[in-house]
């Protein structure tokens, strides 16, 4: 019985262990073992040493590929000042505002691949933009956004951050509303305007939320995959510009049936992440002393 | 001004004073309006192109100088080629089937793991607790070579939609989500609940689920939306036509119209709908479950 009874937690926790053991810890180990081998998914991995990291340090398309994930995270900055904007505005009481709210929230439950498809279409030669700026006179002939190497990237962050500026801004709301009226109050009668009481009231009153904001945002942005699949029609790009680490991960492995070489690639992925992960677990820390 | 409302005004100041700061607050709510629906335009817009675009008629052109917004003759045509060319009522099914499925089985899952971590103690539990946080961490993709020799050589089910099911039933996420919830439980109701002889079992299942059922609701929608949406494994694994959900099959409808915009756009519209009108039903949970996420 007593040993029954001590038994007891592990019995709730079993499922999820043993789940977490078999999708995550078991292929994060196998990854790094395929990391040191040529290794094509049908045929068995052949051991190669550290080939296939000096390979990597002479590959130009994966240093690229950094670089345009490094870049990638200047959405992370970007999101968070544009979803306390739009969270401030939409703190308050005004007739339909649920409305508002849920339709600022509609990209980030429609799917990345819908949302891709439709900026595809507006940012094609014959899309919106195009007929826009030609109506106005800014451009004479049609612009082919998506087939321009400089253009792909920054088309992909303004997309991440079109479809989740109200995703976020919907966690900063919730921290809003968490401020205590009367701080605004003290504010008033110090004599802030409305600017400076945001300034020195919501914002560090929303300190949790932004540090939270910025490493889910940070890692999502290390991630990114759907967008650039779409936006290039799964060719990463002229030139690829367009080439993100995950990205190249994926080419490599299952484009290119280049397991052993896309494992090492996923090296350089954990690592980048590890330096978030430490703000990461930091975070989380936190949050659970408060709790 | 006249001499007579002047005086009034000098006699009683107060209700030219509160006419005034009426017509400030008039102004401003106006002004408010006006920034919440040029937001809602530009959140709304590119969906709002594609369902035009997707009813266009042959006589109105995709690209004109200033651009055409409603179509002249509209017509369901590029509907209809797209449902002969695509099964997408299957794509419907099978997503419908991934998510549910996948939903429900992690509120089990995670809401199982979540009691012990956080209303027991037991050896152990500290590490437990550190190795969940560490899964949070690793992005899924640099698991995705390992998971798809298994799912090929170990687990028989590529090409099946068990591929997308059995990987994504456990998610620490939810797993914190719902120990925070079940923290929120008065320890007396346990003790009250052991002292007239329920094993933890009953406890968890009679007394801790109904109580956290808001947040249970919120980690079911959410982990239904990203199995919903969910695109890159999916498309690792899932390769006939009929056996595809919507995401991968959108994105075979972009190689197979690859230049016919009035089709993709009615693909695109065919595959927001069901989603939109399932986050409309469930708004109110997205917004809880997404403050709660910042506690957890």
């Amino acid at each position: 019985m007593t040993l029954r009874r001590r038994l007891i937690p592990y019995l709730f926790l079993a499922p999820a262990l043993v789940l977490l053991a078999i999708f995550v810890v078991y292929p994060i180990i196998a990854v790094v073992g395929y990391s040191f081998t040529d290794y094509d998914i049908v045929r068995p991995p052949v051991f190669v040493g550290l080939a296939n990291y000096e390979k990597l340090v002479d590959d130009p398309t994966f240093w690229l590929s950094i670089q345009h994930s490094l870049v990638y995270l200047l959405v992370t900055p970007i999101l968070i000042v544009l979803s306390i904007g739009l969270a401030i505005v939409v703190n308050r009481a005004m007739r339909g505002i649920h409305i508002f709210r849920a339709l600022y929230f509609v990209p980030a439950v429609s799917g990345s691949i819908a949302i891709g498809l439709a900026w595809t279409w507006l940012f094609d030669r014959n899309g919106f933009i195009n007929s826009v700026l030609l109506s106005w006179g800014l451009i004479h002939t049609p612009i082919q956004w998506l087939a321009n190497p400089s253009m792909v990237l920054p088309i992909a962050m303004l997309l991440t951050i079109w479809a989740g500026v109200g995703y976020y801004s919907v966690i900063f709301l919730a921290g809003l509303q968490n401020i205590p009226e009367e701080l605004y109050d003290a504010a008033r009668i110090d004599g802030c305007n409305s600017f400076q009481k945001h300034r020195y009231v919501s914002i560090p009153g929303l300190r949790p939320q932004i540090t939270f904001v910025a490493v889910i945002s940070s890692l999502a942005a290390l991630k990114v995959f759907d967008e650039i699949y779409v936006l290039t029609g799964r060719t990463g790009g002229i030139l690829d510009s367009g080439v993100t680490i995950v990205f190249y991960l994926w080419k490599q492995a299952f484009v290119l049936s280049h397991a052993g070489y896309a494992s090492a690639i996923a090296m350089a992925l954990l690592a980048m992440t590890l330096v978030f992960s430490i703000v990461n677990v930091r975070f989380l820390e936190r949050g659970d002393a408060e709790a | 001004m006249s001499a007579t409302s002047e005086s009034q005004v000098l006699a009683q100041p107060r209700p030219r004073a509160q006419r005034r700061f009426r017509w400030r607050r008039v102004a401003s709510t106006t002004g408010w309006y006006a920034v919440l629906v040029a937001l809602a335009v530009v959140t709304v817009f590119p969906f709002a192109w594609m369902l035009l675009t997707s009813i266009k008629g042959p006589n109105d052109p995709l690209m004109s100088v200033p651009p055409q917004f409603l179509p002249t003759d509209p017509t369901l045509a590029a509907y209809q080629r797209v449902l002969a060319a695509l099964p997408i009522s299957a794509f419907f099914v099978n997503s419908v089937i991934v998510s549910v499925t996948t939903s429900l089985l992690n509120v089990l899952v995670a809401s199982l793991a979540a009691y012990p971590l956080a209303k027991m103690r037991f050896p152990g539990r500290t590490v437990i607790f550190w190795a969940l946080l560490a899964t949070l961490i690793v992005p899924a993709q640099l698991t995705f070579i390992p998971s798809f020799v298994l799912a090929v050589n170990v687990f028989h089910y590529y090409d099946t939609l068990r591929a997308l099911i059995f990987p994504a039933l456990v998610s620490a996420f939810n797993i914190f989500l719902l120990r925070q919830a079940f923290r929120g439980v008065p320890n007396d109701l346990l003790d009250a609940a052991r002292v007239d002889g329920a094993g933890e079992f009953r406890i968890w299942w009679r007394i801790m689920m109904p109580i956290v059922r808001p947040s249970l609701a919120a980690v079911a929608i959410f982990t239904f939306v990203t199995s919903w949406n969910d695109f890159l494994w999916p498309s690792l694994m899932l390769h006939t036509r009929e056996g595809m959900t919507l995401p991968v099959g959108l994105a075979a409808l972009q190689g197979f119209f690859s230049a016919d915009f009035r089709s993709i756009a009615a693909g695109v519209t065919i595959t927001v709908v069901p989603i939109l009108m399932f986050f409309i039903a469930a708004q109110r949970y997205f917004v809880r479950g997404l403050a709660g996420a910042v506690k957890g």
